[in-house]
């Protein structure tokens, strides 16, 4: 994995996810997960569902960035993450860290401005591998770090809403290493392929667990904004 | 068992006339009419989707024309002697002005299963769509097997829905039974929902309602609650 | 170490220099004034206070960062000082020293948002979440900073120093109306303020007797010119 993907992957990395817990504080609350050993089952979960079609983007869109496309690619892409992202809380909460993202990264990758001329607020998958691609790195490489995002985001945010043991969490997504590797690897295959033909993996689950995290945030508070 | 059946609709003189309708075992269709609207059954004739089968439907509706096409008995997708599992697709035209419901009653992926359903629907600009599927994990008790859907619509050229889901590997948070329901062509809907079901605006138009219930009863109730989030459809 | 080793950073609080970072360009922009302190210390209180004197003179709305809930956002509402439509809270994921310092990308989705909502708005104020003395606003995000301490918090507070104390634009000293029921010594607090902060200014008020927070007030308008 190159620098622009470790970049990309690090918590540090300052384009607003840290206040996304990918379902986990609906999750939460609902008391679906509170103790530790619920934990690696959500992350699984999550990974294989929400976080390959992530993974799966973000490799097509740094595929994309490295060779060098033509505007219509990226609305393209962007419609077709649209549809495979039915819940209007999940679209909004990808497209919130992808501007966000996108606000951090052009600085250090400029060459993404193309993308953000058709689509000012860009998907985060889609955003991040294009900012690893404009940086170098393999669609590989940016499908691992979007892969990694998908289940770090929500290991850290169970550490900080139910005070797990950091230890025991950082061991819990070190144990996830061979799906993830998995999950870039299946990424990978198609980041070539027509946008039309990416892997469109569903999370009904997660999908009902975002639009109750919106709706319950309107009437009494959510720590995080997803 | 490999079958390709057709059936294609039409719009005359104020009403729809089914002008092919070719049933092929196991995918048997029986036509039945009301009113202006064609309404079409259709029968699994033989234990089927068993492993090795491949079955393939496909749906023209033309211009002005509407059709609906609903099922009469659950499908249980059942294992067979093939490795490599049973397949269907469903491959659904409709033009201009035209309206298409597919109404099935409910899958249920026994156990060792392993089946694969496809939908792929395209719709020209305001052509009108409802999908429904229900899908059950195992019988009473029972370990489900594996159950991959995919559900692709396109309307003009524009993506609406396109979700795969596989059934079996994952569990819905342990619950046994998953609704889902695609409307396109209504009025633009404001999301709603309770803890276990929503309706949600898709992006390029169209509404997706989904629900996880326990049982098939559960999950009916849900279907009913989320149709009252649509006052104006006219279905 | 021989004699002349100079450290390259100093860690001596007196000696505290001004951050002379350059702010983010101001063209085309509202200005934005952070607001910081402990839990409790009355940021706020001061917030609201700055409403009600400038609300009829500066285009202005604000973000809160409350850790837990929106009552921020609710306390200003109902205090009728700023519409609803001018408050803005921020979700911080658990981690408000994160969202105004480290990370600081839903705070300024917070002010494009009141931003595109009010065209020609002057003033955006950014309330952090309570938090401890280390907490500053980046420079990314605020163009000047406020620092509020109260006197309930014990008078050693201005010498423990911290970034907060020793750097923020404005260091304010609020609920002096009190202190003599706390305890605290305001000669010591003054000037230990103004020992740490050298020549950055201090105020000390009390919203029981200057509802409106005049002083503050003032430094906020020379801000703006």
């Amino acid at each position: 994995m190159d620098v622009t993907a470790l970049l990309l992957a690090d918590s540090r990395f300052p384009g607003g996810g840290h206040v996304h817990s990918g379902g986990l504080e609906e999750a939460v609350a609902r008391k679906l997960i509170t103790v530790e050993r619920d934990l690696p089952e959500f992350l699984h979960g999550r990974l294989w569902t929400v976080g390959l079609m992530a993974a799966s983007f973000a490799a097509a869109a740094a595929h994309a960035a490295r060779r060098g496309v033509h505007s219509g690619y990226w609305r393209r892409l962007d419609a077709e993450l649209d549809a495979r992202t039915p819940s209007v809380a999940q679209r909004e909460a990808s497209r919130a860290q992808g501007r966000g993202t996108a606000r951090a990264g052009r600085i250090a990758w400029p060459a993404v401005a193309e993308l953000l001329a058709v689509t000012p607020r860009p998907h985060h998958p889609i955003i991040t591998g294009a900012l690893a691609g404009a940086g170098g790195s393999l669609p590989r490489d940016a499908a691992l770090a979007v892969a990694y995002l998908a289940v770090s985001g929500p290991a850290s945010a169970a550490v900080r809403l139910l005070g797990f043991d950091p230890l025991h969490v950082n061991a819990m997504v070190a144990r996830l290493a061979p799906a993830l590797e998995a999950v870039a690897d299946e990424a990978a295959v198609t980041a070539g392929a027509d946008p039309s033909e990416l892997p469109a993996p569903g999370a009904p689950a997660l999908d009902l667990l975002a639009e109750a995290h919106l709706r319950h945030h309107k009437e009494e508070v959510r720590l995080f904004a997803s | 068992m490999k079958a390709d059946a057709r059936l294609v609709a039409e719009y005359r003189d104020g009403r729809t006339i089914l002008r092919e309708l070719r049933s092929m075992a196991p995918l048997t269709l029986f036509p039945k009419r009301t009113g202006g609207d064609a309404v079409v059954h259709l029968v699994n004739s033989a234990t089927s989707p068993l492993g090795g089968d491949d079955l393939r439907l496909t749906v023209i509706v033309g211009a002005g024309a509407r059709l609906r096409l609903s099922g009469v008995a659950a499908t249980l997708a059942l294992p067979g002697q093939h490795a490599d599992g049973s397949h269907s697709t469903l491959d659904v035209h409709v033009e201009r002005g035209g309206r298409f419901e597919y109404l099935p009653e409910p899958t249920v992926v026994t156990s060792r299963a392993r089946h694969t359903a496809e939908l792929f629907a395209s719709l020209d600009d305001d052509a009108r769509l409802r999908v429904r599927e229900v899908l059950v994990l195992g019988r009473v008790g029972e370990r489900p097997g594996s159950l991959r859907t995919t559900q692709r619509i396109v309307r003009g050229q524009v993506p609406l829905l396109h979700q795969t889901l596989d059934v079996g590997s994952l569990r819905f948070a342990a619950r046994r039974v998953l609704a889902t329901e695609i409307l396109v062509g209504e009025d633009p809907v404001e999301p709603a929902g309770g803890d276990w079901w929503s309706v949600t605006p898709l992006a390029a138009g169209g509404a997706l309602f989904t629900a996880l219930a326990p049982d098939a009863v559960t999950a009916a109730k849900d279907l009913d609650r989320a149709r009252a989030c649509f006052p104006k459809m006219s279905w | 170490m021989p004699v002349d080793h100079v450290h390259p950073v100093s860690f001596d609080p007196t000696v505290a220099e001004h951050d002379h970072y350059e702010p983010a360009p101001r063209e085309g922009r509202a200005f934005r004034i952070g607001i910081g302190g402990p839990v409790g210390s009355g940021k706020t209180a001061l917030v609201a206070a700055l409403c009600r004197a400038l609300g009829d003179e500066v285009n202005l709305a604000v973000v809160t960062n409350d850790i837990y809930t929106t009552e921020d956002a609710d306390f200003l509402r109902r205090a009728g000082v700023l519409d609803a439509e001018r408050i803005e809270a921020v979700q911080t994921g658990a981690c408000p020293h994160t969202a105004i310092r480290d990370d600081i990308t839903a705070n300024l989705d917070a002010v494009e948002r009141l931003e595109e909502r009010f065209p020609g708005l002057d003033l955006v104020i950014i309330e952090s979440g309570g938090d401890n003395l280390t907490a500053v606003f980046s420079r990314g995000l605020a163009d000047s900073q406020v620092f509020v301490v109260d006197v309930a918090g014990g008078d050693k507070v201005p010498r423990k120093g911290g970034p907060g104390v020793t750097t923020a634009d404005l260091l304010v000293i609020n609920k002096i109306d009190i202190a003599h029921l706390v305890g605290a010594d305001m000669d010591v607090m003054t000037s230990d303020a103004h020992r740490m902060r050298g020549e950055l200014p201090v105020i000390t008020q009390s919203l029981v007797d200057t509802p409106d927070a005049p002083d503050v007030a003032d430094w906020v308008r020379k801000q703006l010119v």
